[in-house]
């Protein structure tokens, strides 16, 4: 088992790093007691499964399985917990409001998608990346995150962003969404079992940027002091 | 295959330019964040300063306003006061010349109230302005103060220094030590009902500490400032530290009842400049 997940791991290192960068974060929450501020509480729910999943994935590709199916699962948990973590953050009822009602409908809209890019859903081994979703996924945690920076500025509460934990998650999710707005509707051409479309290095974009977001936010918890959050 | 390279390239356009707009946000919201804070420290640090100078000017004033008071005690109500006592002196012997004793008791008794006027004069002369603290500095003029009060009032007072000769100061700091001083005292002895008070005067480190202890029933500092019950008294030592960059903490003594008030200010040596007059309207009347 393990000498087929090495051998994975040297032909795909940069989608296999993130896999098990995830647990960095996770780790620095448990040991700065992070999860005691509720939307790092989410960031760390997010981010246990998003490694749960992202290691299932793993698993199914070193044994040669389509994983689309996962990830394509994986999208609206995804939008769920991260777009939470930003109504814990933002002050404004409105705001908050927005993000509760975007909630339900990307769910709806992510469901629709995936069956409409896969009619027949129990052919696991063609299953294929939904269309639109992910980068409406992109667009709108784009939008919450400038949302979230652009009350920062206005509020005038932190002294200090870059000794600041969730200016540093903001960021990592900024260069991610990013990253991946205009190569997420390729990936529905480009991740396929036949018939791909080769976009050589930049199918290895989003797993790169991934692995940048998820070092930015080790950086921004590791900014936790220890007095502040043990209250 | 060409229509993929040209899509390839595309996807790379697009990728660096998102990538490039996400690095100026996040640049743009650090900077824009740092400048918006100095902007605020800067308003801040103005009005800071406006409000120190308008203390200090009320202050000033307060204090010239005392001055004059007392001038115009001592020089007007004084001088009559002496020269209502010169001539009931004269009559007095006419009085006693003529042996009529009811003349006498009203003479002695007008006699009497003009002295206990004159005395009541000076003291409120001496408390407007502390001529012993320009004159001889911070020490004597607490050890004044607190000899007075002994006389009028059935209290222990003590003082002491840890220096015996205390360098004199700036005569903006001594008149702030002293005022405090005075304040905290009489704050003791109008609402702690205490039967003995400790006065402190230290000099460490550059700091002048001044410290008011009593044995009185005390106070909760925390509630006075949560309450915003704080007096006018309490207000006016707060703004005259603030001119001279001090800072006042009331706690509980370790031992015992009471409450202790302890001011700290820099030092502040005493200038090269001569201190202005203590009486400046005489000079302008002298002239005149």
């Amino acid at each position: 088992m393990l000498e087929i997940y090495f051998s994975y791991f040297k032909r795909q290192p940069l989608a296999s790093i993130p896999v098990f960068l995830t647990l960095l974060p996770l780790l620095l929450i448990w040991q700065r007691k992070a999860y005691r501020d509720n939307a790092f509480l989410i960031l760390g729910i997010y981010l246990m499964v998003k490694f749960v999943i992202d290691f299932i994935m793993f698993d199914w590709a070193s044994h040669k399985r389509n994983t689309v199916v996962l990830y394509n699962f994986n999208v609206p948990v995804r939008y769920v917990l991260s777009s939470l973590i930003f109504y814990q953050k933002l002050e404004t009822r409105r705001f908050k409001n927005w993000i509760l009602a975007s909630i339900p409908v990307f769910i709806l809209f992510s469901i629709w998608d995936t069956l409409h890019t896969n009619p027949s859903l129990a052919d696991l081994h063609n299953h294929k990346m939904v269309l639109y979703s992910t980068t409406v996924e992109s667009l709108l945690m784009l939008f919450w995150v400038l949302l979230y920076f652009y009350n920062t500025i206005r509020a005038l509460k932190i002294p200090n962003l870059l000794t600041y934990p969730f200016f540093w998650v903001c960021s990592g999710l900024l260069i991610y969404y990013s990253s991946f707005l205009f190569i997420a509707p390729v990936f529905h051409y480009s991740s396929k079992w036949e018939e791909w479309l080769e976009i050589g290095f930049l199918t290895y974009v989003p797993y790169m940027f991934e692995s940048v977001s998820i070092i930015l936010f080790s950086i921004g918890i590791a900014q936790f002091p220890d007095e502040r959050y043990a209250k | 295959m060409q229509n993929n390279e040209e899509l390839k390239l595309a996807l790379l356009i697009a990728l660096i330019a998102m990538l490039m707009m996400a690095f100026f946000v996040i640049s743009f919201v650090m900077y824009y964040q740092k400048r918006r804070f100095e902007e605020e420290k800067k308003i801040n640090d103005i009005e800071k300063n406006y409000n120190r100078l308008l203390l200090d000017t009320a202050l000033n004033s307060e204090e010239t306003e005392r001055r004059r008071i007392a001038q115009d005690l001592h020089d007007d109500i004084g001088t009559m006061l002496s020269l209502t006592k010169l001539s009931l002196n004269q009559l007095s012997k006419l009085v006693n010349a003529s042996e009529n004793e009811k003349q006498e008791q009203i003479m002695k008794k007008s006699q009497s109230l003009v002295e206990e006027t004159i005395l009541h004069v000076r003291r409120i002369t001496r408390d407007l302005v502390p001529t012993t603290l320009e004159r001889f500095g911070l020490l004597e003029a607490i050890e004044e103060f607190i000899d007075k009060l002994e006389e009028d009032n059935n209290l222990v007072i003590s003082f002491h220094s840890n220096t015996v000769e205390f360098p004199r100061q700036g005569q903006k700091l001594e008149l702030t030590l002293y005022r405090i001083m005075q304040e905290l005292v009489n704050n003791a002895i109008k609402h702690a009902s205490c039967s003995s008070i400790e006065i402190s005067l230290e000099i460490e480190n550059e700091m002048i500490g001044l410290r008011v202890t009593d044995n009185g029933i005390g106070f909760d500092p925390e509630k006075i400032k949560e309450n915003n019950l704080a007096g006018l008294g309490l207000l006016g030592i707060e703004s005259r530290l603030a001119i001279v960059n001090g800072t006042v903490q009331y706690e509980k003594p370790a031992k015992g009842t009471g409450s202790s008030a302890c001011a700290r200010i820099p030092v502040m040596p005493m200038s090269e400049n001569k201190p202005e007059p203590l009486h400046p309207f005489r000079r302008e009347k002298v002239n005149a």
